[in-house]
């Protein structure tokens, strides 16, 4: 899905000078818009990437002001309230089988998971975008090798390759662990995506210009091919975000990732209610929906995005 | 072309000897064969140790080790199991299990890809469109065991009572033991029971994304001009959709097809995990990895690099064949 964002973007610079000075008489033209400004226009008029974004903002607000409402903590254990329903003995969403709080588990695994999104992200995204930029950049032997290596890791599925990582460090069944495991692991379709669109910019005529003008490679590659090339690794972003929530989750439930008897996170709930599908509905039900409704939302944004800046694909044509 | 394929198929296999070779170095750092002996209480002798060791081969330089491996492998040896059995033997019966999912749920999910993406891309913003991608950006957004378990309780507790008897099962691949005492037919009808669930979750996991990719396409080819011309020239517009536009369609999605197929093998594991299937993905999960078995990792890794190089062996040529502006340097 990623690789679909189109060449339509990269043809204009990003950021033409911004209109500026004294105010125009305007009335036979229209006031002009700067890309970034389009862009942002047509995202915020888009109703895919808006209710996405609504959507992902509410969940949020649940994950981070939750806590300051509802103030109970989730590793309060009550022995004396293990696996009530929802609604009794004051627990809104019931609780599970040591007596923990559903509710305030899903506001702690909301957190959780966004932390290790954030994680993967910090990590994979600049290691990813420095393979991809080197190897499309410098072409030749650069590019060999580095294509060559990305080839190879991405020849064994990469939920494998997580799964014997993990199985290396028993110490990393936790959030900061998984996280740090996917964005380590995680930056190879990037890094393919980056170097596609790097060896067509790189050909532009205003790269030239840069050369002509004595600009230095990582001038180029840092003030006019990163800029060019951000719309599909803003998508790339969005949409790996909610590909990791998915990894994670997967992880754990083969028992790779975040198993720690004290962590906790979105897909470790999602993977204990499992076992609990049909005795205790809800604690399979909630977690599912709330991690449903979270990947559903980053990848609507995702969308989005995508669309907003690369709006050929959305042209109605006879 | 034909060339283009013969330098294709060589470059495959060097690409296959790196990536074993990176497995390979995966493995050796990760697992220890012996480990199970450490915590073994009372700790076996040291000698009994280096006896192990010098028989596995431990001690040899690891180039060695891996240059043992692959001559082995090369011949269809692929070692053996920490519990003294080959790997070679069990590989086959896995994968034919492993098989009989993935074959089925690709089927089946191309099918309704196709359908769905075309539809899609035709009636663009119709309620049925909106519904569909409403769907499919649901599928996407689920995680497998989750969905799995969501088809256990209510698609086969429903056919179950429906027909007031276990039709669908839940767990593993055959009933155990029947092959023992039944007939082909019953075999048959028993394999097929187990089969249909985990065919239903990986076919519509996969579709969902595919039918995206169709439909994206098909708009594409729906915009071009030689549709236009050949409405102009008074076809029906049935016949342009079928006959012009869905077979240019058809073609990014025989190479995203192809490239999927290779790592299926992924999303099988969870698959197999959830409905207790005895296929690959437990191979690699449970007698691999949880039995620190380096051997079964390594054939399991090879097997599935296997599918893969092919599969993109066969997405590249597809695609050169498919459409003949592409150009084969």
């Amino acid at each position: 899905m990623t690789t679909t964002q189109a060449q339509a973007s990269a043809a204009l610079p990003a950021e033409p000078g911004a209109p500026g000075g004294a105010p125009v008489e305007r009335e036979f033209t229209v006031q002009a818009r700067s890309q970034r400004q389009q862009i942002i226009r047509r995202f915020t008029r888009g109703p895919v990437g808006m209710s996405g974004l609504v959507v992902f903002l509410v969940m949020l607000a649940f994950g981070f002001l939750g806590p300051l409402v509802y103030r109970t903590d989730y590793a309060t254990q009550d022995s004396g309230a293990q696996s009530v329903a929802p609604g009794v003995q004051g627990y809104p969403l019931g609780s599970d089988a040591i007596g923990r709080d559903l509710l305030a588990g899903l506001m702690t695994g909301v957190q959780r998971s966004l932390f290790i999104v954030l994680l993967f992200v910090v990590i994979a995204l600049p290691l990813g975008l420095l393979v991809g930029a080197l190897a499309g950049y410098f072409g030749r032997w650069v590019d060999s090798v580095l294509m060559r290596f990305v080839d190879l890791v991405l020849t064994v599925p990469l939920l494998v390759v997580l799964i014997v990582v993990a199985s290396n460090f028993p110490g990393s069944r936790t959030p900061l662990g998984v996280g740090v495991i996917l964005g380590l692991f995680g930056w190879l379709d990037l890094a393919r995506i980056v170097r596609s669109q790097f060896l067509s910019l790189r050909e532009k005529e205003y790269v030239e210009a840069a050369h002509a003008l004595g600009a230095s490679n990582s001038r180029i590659i840092f003030k006019h091919l990163i800029p060019n090339a951000l719309g599909s690794l803003i998508v790339w972003t969005t949409l790996a975000a909610a590909t990791a929530i998915i990894l994670e989750a997967s992880l754990t439930y083969l028992g790779f990732g975040v198993n720690d008897p004290n962590a906790t996170s979105l897909g470790r709930l999602v993977s204990d209610g499992v076992q609990a599908t049909s005795t205790r509905p809800w604690l399979f039900y909630f977690p599912g929906i709330t991690l449903v409704i979270i990947v559903l939302a980053i990848n609507l944004i995702g969308d989005g995005i995508r669309d907003a800046f690369d709006p050929s694909n959305r042209r109605v044509r006879s | 072309m034909f060339f283009f394929t013969v330098r294709r198929i060589i470059a495959s296999v060097f690409v296959l000897i790196a990536s074993s070779f990176l497995v390979f170095a995966l493995c050796a750092a990760s697992f220890d064969p012996l480990s199970r002996y450490y915590t073994q209480n009372p700790r076996p002798p040291e000698a009994f140790f280096e006896n192990l060791r010098q028989e596995l081969g431990l001690d040899d330089n690891f180039f060695i080790r891996y240059w043992n491996w692959l001559t082995g492998a090369l011949t269809g040896d692929f070692g053996q199991t920490v519990n003294g059995t080959p790997v070679a033997e069990q590989l086959p019966g896995r994968l034919m299990v492993t098989g009989r999912m993935i074959v089925l749920a690709i089927l089946i999910a191309v099918l309704l890809a196709v359908i769905v993406g075309v539809v899609g891309a035709v009636r663009q913003y119709k309620p049925s469109d909106y519904a569909t991608t409403f769907l499919v950006y649901l599928l996407i957004a689920l995680p497998t065991f989750w969905f799995a378990a969501i088809l256990k309780e209510f698609v086969a507790g429903g056919v179950n009572d429906l027909f007031g008897r276990q039709v669908l099962y839940t767990i593993g691949e055959e009933t155990p033991g029947i092959a023992l005492y039944a007939t082909d037919s019953e075999i048959f009808i028993d394999r097929l029971g187990h089969l249909v669930l985990p065919t239903i979750s990986l076919a519509l996991l996969s579709f969902a994304a595919w039918s995206r990719f169709q439909r994206s396409a098909m708009l594409d080819v729906l915009g071009s001009d030689y549709m236009r011309l050949a409405r102009a020239k008074g076809l029906t517009y049935r016949r342009t959709v079928v006959k012009h536009g869905l077979r240019n369609a058809l073609i990014p999605l025989t190479t995203v097809v192809a490239l999927g197929i290779g790592t299926l093998f992924g999303g099988a594991i969870i698959t197999e995990q959830v409905f207790v299937w005895h296929g690959m993905g437990e191979y690699l999960i449970v007698n691999g990895i949880g039995n620190n078995d380096i051997n079964v990792v390594l054939g399991w890794l090879l097997i599935s690099a296997v599918f893969v190089v092919v599969f993109n062996l066969i997405a590249d040529v597809l695609y050169a064949v498919l459409d003949p502006r592409i150009r084969l340097a």
